[in-house]
């Protein structure tokens, strides 16, 4: 069951540079409060670094899917 | 008669409008390209001349010099893109029509956001000239204390940069002899010092050897002026005697304005095939993008060969079936003579070979700007 509507998605399946969590952090400062940001990406280390960053930076890790062969990260944006 | 209309005379405007005007039939396609400035510079130089006394006009050179002359210049600013009319307006009113439009805006240095955040002068940074002159002086007379380098935003030009600043920064103040009374720190976004993770291992490293501290998860968000504090998204202050930023970058007004970005104003482009999400025949290229690679001249050089392949294919009638792959290759210094070498696409990580800092590497960064301006910028590789 999904009960947010994704303002913002980037796809950063691929992305080694700047890579997946520069991504989301470009994402959060381009979102407004209250918006849900849906980040793609096929990068292993991104499974520790989002939840990482996600609670260090006090926003909401929504949702985790797994997907075929990527992750979809459903972040909201808390500040 | 065909027009193609390239907006921006940067390294990826001029690039492609010179590996076009080769490539084409210059009796059936008309090749326009609109820059108000006169001269190209090769901005992967500040680095180097923040520590050295180089004259700016080494790395200078005229439009008119390396602009094929099969393309028509116009001198302006584009204000206005009307992607439905297929109409560009510039800053006198003139409309030009385009049958095909090729975006080259680049990034935006956000000079309000940077004159807020410089309003005293222990604050600099080294991607514009008047910043790099400055910094240069207050370089000189750092006497010792606690130097904090960060970038403002992400993305920005050439990932590598604020660890290269760092290293360099390293060596200068042993030079002078001034290093065992002064702390580099080095704040960076992520967890780890770089964005790929075996890199960032080597760079950590060397950080250790060379007693530069290194504060993860550090997101800017303001400076305290007052205080000379740097303050991060995730709550945390850093106090400093001098702050070196990496200035905030953001899209160009002509594509916020026209409505052809992001929230920032980066242009939404096909990772693979370099066209506009929305608009079939708007390409784009360059650091005004929004891909997923670094903003890099390396990266606007491999992605231009492919957006040539498929405009002329459209323009011959096919469909553009070229891909981009993701093919990047940049350095990270590591000191004044040596470099790593990064060489990765979207299908693979940065290959071994380069991970370790070497002369040879080095004298490639060095060469580079022969070959920017030799052969790059004209189109030629």
């Amino acid at each position: 069951m999904t009960d947010y509507e994704i303002a913002i998605e980037v796809d950063a399946r691929g992305a080694f540079c700047p890579g997946p969590m520069m991504e989301l952090i470009k994402a959060i400062r381009q979102a407004e409060v209250g918006e849900f940001i849906a980040l793609l990406s096929s990068d292993e280390g991104t499974r520790v670094d989002v939840p990482a960053w996600v609670d260090k930076a006090k926003h909401e890790l929504t949702a985790l899917i797994n997907e075929d062969g990527f992750d979809r990260y459903i972040v909201k944006k808390l500040h | 008669m065909k027009n193609i209309v390239i907006i921006g005379g940067g390294f990826s405007g001029l690039a492609t409008a010179n590996h076009l005007a080769r490539k084409i039939n210059r009796k059936k396609v008309k090749i326009t390209l609109i820059e108000p400035k006169e001269e190209n510079i090769y901005e992967p130089e500040y680095l180097f001349w923040v520590f050295q006394d180089k004259p700016i006009s080494n790395l200078l050179k005229p439009i008119s010099k390396l602009l094929s002359k099969e393309v028509n210049w116009i001198k302006n600013i584009a204000t206005k893109i009307d992607p439905e009319k297929n109409i560009v307006t510039i800053e006198n009113g003139k409309n030009i029509l385009y049958d095909f439009l090729i975006l080259a805006t680049g990034a935006r240095m956000a000079q309000e956001k940077l004159d807020a955040y410089c309003q005293t002068d222990n604050v600099c940074e080294f991607y514009t000239k008047d910043g790099v002159e400055h910094l240069k002086e207050k370089l000189m007379e750092f006497d010792g204390g606690t130097i904090v380098i960060t970038p403002t935003t992400v993305p920005y030009k050439c990932p590598p940069t604020p660890i290269e600043f760092a290293f360099l920064l390293d060596k200068y103040l042993r030079k002078r002899g001034i290093r065992h009374k002064s702390t580099i720190r080095f704040l960076y976004p992520l967890s780890r010092a770089f964005t790929m993770a075996e890199p960032a291992k080597k760079v950590e490293k060397l950080f250790a050897k060379r007693n530069i501290k290194f504060t993860p998860f550090f997101n800017f968000e303001t400076i305290d002026n007052e205080n000379n504090k740097v303050l991060s998204l995730e709550g945390e202050e850093i106090g400093y005697e001098s702050l070196i930023i990496i200035p905030p970058h953001e899209g160009q007004d002509v594509i916020k304005d026209s409505g052809l970005g992001d929230r920032e104003g980066w242009i939404t482009t096909d990772r693979y095939t370099m066209k506009h999400n929305e608009h079939d025949n708007i390409y784009a290229i360059g650091d005004g993008t929004n891909l997923p690679v670094s903003k890099s001249g390396t990266v606007s050089h491999f992605s231009s060969n492919i957006l040539v392949k498929n405009l002329i294919s459209e323009l011959k009638g096919k469909p553009p079936k070229a891909k981009y792959k993701g093919l990047t290759i940049c350095f990270i210094l590591t000191s004044f003579k040596k470099s790593m070498l990064l060489h990765f696409s979207y299908n693979y990580p940065p290959k071994k070979y380069g991970l370790n800092s070497t002369l040879l590497f080095g004298l490639f960064k060095k060469a580079f700007k022969f070959a920017y301006f030799k052969f790059l910028i004209k189109g030629r590789l």
